[in-house]
């Protein structure tokens, strides 16, 4: 994602992030990097929206944070969903598809 | 606290370097997996990364507790900045101080006198009653004991009625007679107000019957002042004359109705045989509405209560009507105007000083826009800067408000002081509304001083942020700040001109003749009572024995009486009938009415012009008239002495003219005379003001006059002792007030002026820098470029006193009616003013136009 419209992605890279983290707890490179790799190629999500939103979840209490140590032994913060962060999960998920059937129902009409 | 916070702050910026320390490390990792050398793999791993310090300044805004932290080092800024440019400061300082002050002191008189209801529970229920004339245009006047009992019984719309009446009584328990004022009080009175003694009891029934105990409550400050706060006081006995009151009850501090000075409290008895007359009027009447009550429904119930009355007993209650006004309203009605034009004014200023503060921020924010890019680069938002230049206003404009507070408490006590008589002044204090009102003040002063400067110091310029780009602004006309310079300066002059008028006018009074001797005359008062009136040949005498035993002291030249002051303002207008002679209909004869002693004349030195000197006779009255008189309604016919009485009076006090005398500014020292009968009677009422004509200073004589009065009246107290001259001063005490508060509004005008004439200029300099730079290249002398600027900031002000020459003769119009010997339209002033203006404008102009050529052409150039 690049960093123009920055608004309207930021809830779509919250949704992502919290998809991500309910297979299980990660640190922020691996969340990219999954993210990256799951979607094809074609989300490359930038440091500089990334952590700020990790960041921001952490702040409102969907995730929480805790060091521990890498798959190559270094220090590194891992971040996993809470039980709000579940719910919230669910509910931008039923948004998102509710969204996305609305704008293809259009376009298909129009 | 403080480094719990400080170490959670360090904590979180080392994880997020550790964090960020990780992905970079796993990115290279990733690279190097992806076939990259070491070197390679790090340099893309860099690139990719991006602006680690952007990214880091991005998370820290997530950061919890991020924005009091901003908010907390925007402030430390904002008071390092204070300190680095002082002499910014200061102006920036003082005039917000200024106008807060102000605005604060006018605020806060304003919240006491009309805002802030009575100080009784349920002030709001308390009505002034009274009685009026509606055929007749009497004011209103004082009602009847037998009426008030009437109304209180019959009416269905209020919980009590009661009144009041005030006389001055001697105590004399002590060494010598002291005067005490005294409130004599209908039943009830306790009630009406709603507050109780603060020790003892109210009055009991009995003592509110004739003939039944006396009673007294009194004040605190008498409490204090006789019995040292001593609860023992109660019981004790006050004595008068031959009459002795016990002390039943105490007051509270806060309690000084109905007048501040009141030492005691007693009942005056309905059922006292000189009370039961329906037309002797004394009460002062206050009433207190049941709950719920409308003051519509009040007054039509005390309408119609008034109409039985009048059928019951038509004279004179047939012809009489009832008004209910809301205490609150009579009390502080006459003063709203003018106050609130006060606080229209001092906002004005405020407004005023706030936009001179904009330009000279606008001069300041130009300066530094080189360290704003340097911001952005750095990866700030547009928000984050202007709420960074928004936070160095609100610390000046804070900074301004304490210092105005302090101003404030100054100008509250000075008001308080020279504005004594207005109502409420003793309940104006700086308490925590006003220090609220201060800072909303101070908030909307940083919207209105700082909105734009930040708006516009926090653009982003288009060619890149770290060189200088003022290609656009070569020619900045900011026409908008110089006509509001231009405003400000017609401001002033109008302003100083009105200062200057009235001063003028205040002098021209201390030079005019008044007609009567107001030099070496003492004036005070000896106690009497109104209970004297029942004999009116006993305080004739008694009086006049008094005046001649005065007379016969060394040093007194002269003794009189006189129910007025002379030259101090009160009307006592009345239309008068001349028996003898043609009645002209479409003429009616208006004078003025004064009682004074057959001494008074020569006591006063006013000149007896014609016809014969008065006496006082057993029946009727003599009369003198003044010289406006005899050319105004007596053509030459002195000759018969005419017979005169006045209308419209209960009393009808019929009179015969002896003579003629000069004419005399009885109304007032800047009052024309105006046509006026002297009745000549020594006893007008049992308490008139003494005239002694002394041969020396006037208050030498004071203490042989109080002693020769306790000898001829040992139970009669003297007080009130003040010379003549003293008085007439206190009389212009409200035109004083006036002047002064004009003399500060055209201090603050000029000195506002010169504060935006300085700024706009400033910022015009800066602005021009790069012009000038390339003038004095091309070739021009520096001084040339003084004269320019010079030149520019003069010519506006030119303009400005020009328009405030037009205003100021406006606004002499609106002061015509305080002027005196001078005209509205005065050259001396004006020019006098213009000139001041001009030379603080050249004053004010001088310091920009000087660093205008001190510009370094070179150093300007080369930013380009």
């Amino acid at each position: 994602m690049t960093q123009t419209g920055a608004d309207i992605l930021q809830g779509t890279l919250d949704l992502l992030v919290l998809k991500t983290l309910a297979l299980g707890p990660m640190h922020g490179w691996g969340i990219a990097q999954r993210i990256q790799q799951v979607s094809r190629e074609v989300l490359q999500v930038q440091q500089g929206s990334l952590y700020p939103a990790l960041y921001r979840l952490e702040r409102k209490g969907s995730i929480q944070a805790e060091w521990g140590a890498s798959q190559n032994n270094r220090r590194a913060k891992y971040y996993s969903l809470t039980k709000a962060g579940q719910e919230q999960l669910a509910k931008e998920q039923a948004d998102w598809e509710r969204l996305s059937t609305a704008v293809a129902l259009i376009l298909q009409r129009v | 606290m403080r480094s719990q916070w400080f170490r959670r702050k360090g904590e979180f910026e080392q994880e997020m370097n550790e964090e960020m320390r990780f992905h970079f490390e796993q990115q290279v990792a990733a690279n190097i997996a992806s076939g990259m050398t070491p070197e390679e793999a790090r340099r893309r791993a860099a690139l990719q990364f991006g602006a680690v310090d952007s990214v880091k300044e991005s998370c820290r805004e997530e950061r919890r507790g991020f924005w009091l932290e901003t908010v907390w080092s925007n402030i430390r800024y904002g008071l390092r900045m204070m300190r680095r440019d002082p002499g910014f400061t200061l102006v920036v300082v003082l005039t917000l101080a200024l106008g807060i002050g102000a605005n604060s002191a006018v605020f806060s008189a304003i919240d006491a006198i009309l805002l802030r209801p009575l100080p009784f529970p349920n002030g709001d229920q308390l009505m002034r009653i009274s009685q009026y004339n509606p055929k007749v245009k009497s004011p209103q006047s004082f009602v009847a004991p037998v009426r008030l009992e009437n109304w209180n019984r019959m009416n269905s719309t209020f919980q009590a009625i009661s009144g009041y009446y005030l006389e001055d009584v001697s105590e004399t328990s002590g060494a010598l007679p002291e005067k005490l004022t005294q409130a004599l009080v209908a039943p009830r009175f306790l009630q009406v107000w709603g507050v109780a003694p603060a020790l003892g009891r109210d009055f009991a029934p009995e003592e509110e019957h004739f003939g039944g105990p006396d009673a007294a409550i009194i004040s605190d400050r008498f409490w204090r002042q006789r019995f040292h706060g001593d609860p023992n006081a109660l019981g004790k006995k006050l004595r008068f004359g031959k009459w002795s009151y016990s002390i039943v009850g105490i007051m509270p501090a806060s309690f000084d109705f109905p007048a501040r000075d009141v030492d005691f409290w007693s009942v005056s008895a309905p059922d006292a045989p000189f009370a039961q007359s329906r037309d002797s009027t004394w009460f002062t009447v206050i009433g207190r509405l049941k709950r719920g009550v409308t003051l519509a429904q009040a007054r039509a119930n005390l309408a119609t209560v008034q109409t039985q009355l009048g059928k019951q007993y038509p004279k004179p209650d047939a012809d009489l009507a009832v008004d209910v006004q809301p205490l609150k309203e009579t009390t502080v009605g006459g003063v709203r105007g003018s106050l609130w034009i006060l606080f229209g004014s001092v906002s004005l200023l405020l407004l005023i000083a706030c936009t001179n503060i904009v330009a000279l921020l606008l001069a300041r924010a130009s300066q530094r826009e080189h360290e704003i890019s340097v911001r952005f680069s750095l990866g700030a938002s547009r928000a984050a800067i202007m709420g960074q230049l928004l936070t160095e206003v609100f610390v000046l404009a804070v900074t301004g408000a304490v210092l105005g507070l302090l101003i404030a408490g100054a100008a509250s006590k000075v008001f308080r002081t020279l504005a004594a008589n207005l109502p409420r002044v003793e309940e104006i204090h700086l308490d925590a509304r006003i220090v609220l009102y201060s800072l909303a003040c101070s908030v909307a002063a940083t919207l209105v001083c700082g909105l734009i400067p930040a708006v516009r110091g926090a653009r982003r310029s288009i060619f890149g942020s770290l060189a200088h780009s003022s290609v656009a602004q070569v020619s900045a006309r900011n026409p908008i700040q110089w006509l509001l310079v231009g405003v400000q300066v017609a401001l002033a002059v109008t302003l100083l001109a009105g200062a200057g008028l009235l001063f003028r006018s205040f002098q021209a009074l201390g030079h005019v003749s008044p007609g009567f001797d107001t030099t070496h005359v003492l004036t005070f008062h000896v106690s009497g009572s109104w209970g004297e009136t029942a004999d009116m040949k006993g305080l004739t005498q008694r009086i006049d024995r008094t005046l001649d035993s005065l007379r016969n002291l060394p040093g007194v030249e002269g003794t009189a009486t006189a129910a007025v002051l002379p030259g101090v303002p009160g009307e006592n207008q009345g239309e008068i009938k001349i028996e003898e002679g043609q009645a002209d209909p479409n003429r009616k004869i208006v004078a003025e009415n004064r009682y004074v002693s057959p001494s008074y004349f020569a006591a006063m030195q006013i000149p007896l012009l014609a016809g014969e000197a008065c006496r006082e006779r057993p029946d009727g009255y003599d009369v003198l008239v003044n010289r406006s008189f005899a050319n105004t309604y007596l053509g030459d016919s002195l000759a018969g002495g005419h017979h005169v009485e006045v209308l419209g009076q209960t009393f009808t006090p019929k009179g015969e003219i002896r003579g003629i005398v000069g004419d005399a500014r009885e109304l007032g020292l800047n009052r024309e005379p105006s046509p006026t009968l002297y009745w000549c009677v020594s006893a007008p009422d049992p308490d008139p003001y003494y005239l002694v004509r002394t041969h020396g200073a006037p208050m030498l004589l004071a203490d042989t006059i109080r002693e020769e009065v306790h000898r001829i009246e040992p139970a009669r107290s003297v007080f009130d002792i003040t010379p003549l001259e003293e008085h007439l001063d206190d009389a212009f005490s409200e035109n004083r007030l006036r002047m002064v508060l004009l003399g500060f509004f055209a201090a603050t005008a000029v000195s506002l002026a010169c504060v935006g004439l300085y700024g706009t200029l400033s910022y015009s300099v800066t602005v021009r820098r790069r012009e000038v730079g390339l003038r004095l290249a091309l070739g021009a002398m520096r001084g040339q470029i003084v004269r320019h600027f010079l030149l520019q900031g003069l010519g506006v002000s030119l303009l400005g006193c020009i328009a405030g020459c037009g205003l100021a003769v406006a606004f002499a119009q609106v002061l015509s009616g305080m002027l005196y010997g001078v005209s509205a339209t005065d050259a001396a002033t004006l020019s006098g003013v213009v000139l001041i203006v001009l030379a603080v404008a050249t004053v004010a102009c001088l310091a920009p136009a000087i660093r205008a050529a001190r510009v370094e052409p070179m150093q300007v150039l080369r930013n380009e």
